[in-house]
């Protein structure tokens, strides 16, 4: 199909850094003609979408939204338009050559109980797998610590674009990870066998670690008690302020995580550690989003009447051998039956790029199409609280907006162009640079 | 919708029952499939096509094909069918005894000693379309060991799922995994000099092993009664074979350079190699693969899991096939092999691929490599009835198999209840 996406109209600048420097849009852009999935108020078959100012400021079938005077209009003819995709568990910016240990800021694995590890603080903004995944279309992530710790550090919602890690990381500490799959156990030889190497020893310090920071918030409040008491004081020497306890970094990180601030991300695999998990969570009063559930098909009922989200799969794990072949497969659609909000997740850094043909599998399995596209955009924003910003195409929604040639969710849609906050993202990615220079020759 | 079944009660179950008595795949029933989108791979789609099989054997293919009357008809309801998909580099049904990982030369070993027919994997991946796989030893040694292929006939016994006639293939290895894992030990090999060091040394070995056989066999044709016999080495005997170009030489191999330098080495010492495993920088050397006529088996998109695989495009199947390569796309994966049909069909969005160089990817060029391409890959008169009918348009996210046919026979069948196998039933 020719396009005005060819390939050499975008090549203007090669980058080196992941890292744009976008500047703020600077004039109206119209794509015009295109097939516009909104994904919150259905398909606009001849399409017209306005970005001004990084927004979307306007939607709607051609001739019916009034295109700005100034505006650059692209035709998007034959091709379609949807939001950018959310990827719901990324390891990006983490990771650069998995083997390298080097390029790695995955876990830290010296204890089970990191709440206090940020991964903004690890957050490569450079990372070569940036551009490679966004110009797959999709513009928004979560960043989590790898799943080898029960309690890993907290995630971060990012932007695939930006002049910084500090304009790329929207919002941080979004949600902490909790992990009870089996795999955070340190029982991988007998020689190096630890506590906790069983799930009683990870329930047990979990549940340590949340009664320490209750006891240490109720420290807190009692001392903030006394400071106030003591300043309402009108004799000088009743005023002394009592003396200040000692701040725990890892305690407090818990803190907003026990006030139900903030979600959990309770993932368990296999339907007795899921019970186990939100037996646990509850003790706690926390509020969490379900996570994985691979293996949990005997349990789905239990699983609806949680009346949380699920981020589910990868759809691509390996049914146990006495799964049937698409226990996995179908997951996603038996979940959505049941009224269960899922969004996908890629679970991966460097192939986080194939998140949408993960949907586009599921349909085959039972999913509905719309459920499915929900699932990496507006149900991936709802769940994640920025529904307000991403996730459709919606006016006053964050210029998050992919052009492609066909249907998101499968393998031979090439996506053509990216915006993210209204800018034109240069197409290049260190890939498309070897696949330039070896071309041909 | 599973239930679960203690592991015990299968293990039993299948050693007991299923595996002893089921051998049902023999069956010379006359098939006809009928009303079907035929993607024959080497002359183009056929729609409303018909697939005629006898014997297990593809006995005519068409718009329309006269069969007898007797013969059990299939109404494909309009859907694609496609050739078995073939997976070329595959590492299921071993049980983790994929690498003698305890010397880096190791050509004697037989995967078939090792593999595991019982192994669901074999299942799993035939429900994703594949009916054959090579199963090969990994890449930890140089050399490591000569490989097996198999037909996805979950349900029988061992033999008959072995591919008849197959020829035998032999895995060599280069580069990052064999000198970490003998390098992490401080032995040789440490670096790439070490690995083709070993390799040089192994091949140099076979060759006075070679001569001293043959001095012999030139006595005992001459008469001399004292003629002794070399010692039979097994390791040599198979490294022989490697030079007397009995063996295809499939190799694990990564870097423009190291491609090259397995070529200068089968040239010094007079072997070919028939193709490239992972091959993620072909593209760079593409034109020297087509020149020798070496293949690749490679992945359509994956990449940076180390630093030889960080030069890695999704572009490199099709930059290569288009200077004339024999591109196959492998799997190297319990999960890749269940959707190779996805992966194929992103070569049509990296490079533009055509639907039938796509498929040819996951087929009759697969074949090549495993050299059985006379007898798979392809929808043709003469060639063994493996047949996939998919649910949904095959090169797309959303296709899943059907049915699968090998050797006429159907071994999965979705619409089946349980595991969808007629040849296997859990637990009885």
């Amino acid at each position: 199909m020719k396009s005005v996406f060819g390939r050499s109209s975008f090549v203007v600048g090669i980058l080196f850094s992941a890292a744009l420097s976008l500047v703020a849009q600077q004039k109206p852009v119209v794509l015009r003609g295109g097939k516009l999935l909104t994904v919150s108020h259905g398909i606009i078959e001849h399409g017209v979408l306005v970005m001004e100012n990084g927004k979307i400021t306007a939607v709607g079938a051609e001739g019916s939204a009034a295109v700005p005077r100034n505006a650059r209009v692209i035709d998007v003819k034959n091709m379609t338009i949807y939001p950018g995709l959310i990827d719901s568990e990324t390891n990006l910016g983490l990771t650069e050559i998995s083997a390298e240990d080097m390029t790695n800021d995955l876990v830290e694995l010296s204890e089970e109980i990191m709440p206090h590890m940020h991964v903004y603080d690890a957050f490569h903004a450079e990372s070569e797998l940036i551009p490679v995944t966004r110009l797959n279309g999709i513009t928004n992530a979560i960043v989590a610590p790898e799943s080898k710790d029960t309690l890993p550090g907290q995630d971060s919602f990012v932007q695939l674009a930006g002049k910084s890690a500090n304009e790329m990381l929207l919002i941080r500490d979004i949600a902490m990870p909790l992990n009870f799959t089996g795999d955070q156990r340190r029982n991988q030889s007998r020689e190096k066998r630890k506590y906790p190497s069983t799930r009683m020893g990870m329930a047990a310090q979990l549940r340590q670690a949340f009664l320490d920071a209750q006891d240490y918030q109720q420290h807190w409040a009692e001392y903030e008690k006394k400071k106030s008491e003591a300043a309402a004081k009108t004799d000088d020497k009743e005023k002394k302020p009592p003396s200040q306890p000692k701040r725990d970094l890892k305690l407090e990180a818990l803190l907003p995580y026990l006030a139900g601030q903030k979600p959990i991300i309770l993932a368990a695999e296999e339907a007795s550690d899921l019970e186990s998990a939100v037996n646990l969570a509850r003790e706690f009063n926390l509020k969490f989003v379900l996570n994985h559930v691979s293996h949990s098909q005997p349990v789905l009922d239990y699983v609806a009447q949680l009346k949380v989200p699920v981020i589910v799969g990868p759809i691509y794990e390996t049914p146990k051998p006495f799964e049937r072949f698409d226990a996995v497969y179908s997951l996603p659609a038996q979940l959505n039956k049941r009224g269960v909000k899922i969004a996908f997740a890629s679970f991966d850094a460097h192939n986080a790029r194939n998140l949408p043909y993960q949907a586009g599998f599921a349909t085959a399995f039972g999913l509905p199409y719309d459920d499915a596209l929900k699932a990496i955009t507006l149900n991936a924003a709802e769940i994640w609280g920025v529904a307000d910003k991403l996730g459709s195409l919606d006016v006053g929604k964050t210029a998050n907006v992919v052009v492609a040639t066909g249907d998101p969710l499968d393998v031979k849609t090439d996506v053509k162009q990216v915006f993210i906050d209204g800018q034109e993202i240069p197409m290049t990615s260190r890939q498309t640079r070897l696949r330039d220079q070896y071309w041909g020759q | 919708m599973m239930n679960r079944v203690p592991i015990y009660v299968i293990v039993l179950a299948a050693g007991l029952s299923v595996f002893a008595t089921a051998q049902a795949g023999t069956t010379h029933n006359e098939v006809v499939i009928k009303n079907a989108v035929v993607m024959t791979v080497t002359h183009g789609s056929i729609s409303n096509g018909s697939v005629y099989i006898k014997d297990g054997k593809i006995a005519a293919v068409g718009k329309n094909v006269s069969a007898p009357a007797g013969a059990t008809v299939v109404d494909a309801g309009g859907k694609y069918l496609t050739p078995g998909l073939i997976d070329s580099h595959s590492h299921i049904a071993l049980d983790d005894d994929v690498n003698e990982a305890t010397s880096p030369i190791t050509p004697q070993m037989m995967m078939i000693d090792a593999f595991d027919y019982q192994d669901k994997a074999i299942y799993r991946v035939l429900a994703g379309g594949v009916t054959t796989s090579l199963l090969l030893h990994g890449s930890a040694n140089m050399i490591g060991g000569q490989a097996v292929v198999i037909k996805h006939k979950y349900g029988l016994n061992r033999d008959a799922m072995l591919f008849p006639g197959a020829p035998q293939s032999i895995k060599f290895a280069s580069g990052e995994n064999p000198k970490r894992v003998y390098g992490s030990r401080d032995q040789l090999p440490s670096t790439r000099m070490g690995n083709f060091e070993i390799q040089r040394e192994a091949l140099v070995a076979a060759q006075d092993y070679m001569r001293e056989w043959d001095d012999y066999k030139a006595k005992v044709k001459r008469g001399e009664k004292d003629a002794t016999p070399p010692k039979r080495d097994l390791k040599l005997d198979a490294l022989s074979d490697v030079l007397r170009g009995k063996l295809l030489v499939q190799i694990h191999c990564y870097r423009a350079d190291e491609l090259l330098t397995e070529m200068a080495m089968a040239k010094e010492f007079g072997y070919k190699l028939r193709a490239f495993h992972h091959a993620l920088e072909a593209y760079k050397v593409a034109d020297q693969l087509a020149a020798n006529g070496i293949g690749i088996a490679t992945f359509s998109d994956w990449w940076g899991y180390k630093q030889e695989a960080w030069d890695a495009i999704p572009w490199n199947a099709v930059m290569c096939m288009r200077k004339g390569v024999r591109v196959a796309i492998k799997s190297d994966s319990d999960d890749f092999a269940r959707r190779l049909n996805q992966e194929a069909g992103k070569t049509m969005r990296y490079g533009g691929a055509t639907e039938d160089e796509a498929l040819r990817m996951i087929t009759l060029n697969a074949a090549w490599i495993i050299g059985v391409d006379d007898r798979v890959g392809s929808i043709d008169v003469g060639k063994d009835a493996d047949l996939v009918i998919w649910d949904g348009y095959p090169l797309s996210s959303s296709a899943v198999p059907n049915k699968v046919f090998i050797d006429g026979d159907v071994y999965f069948d979705r619409s089946l209840p349980g595991f969808g196998m007629p040849h296997y039933r859990e637990g009885e």
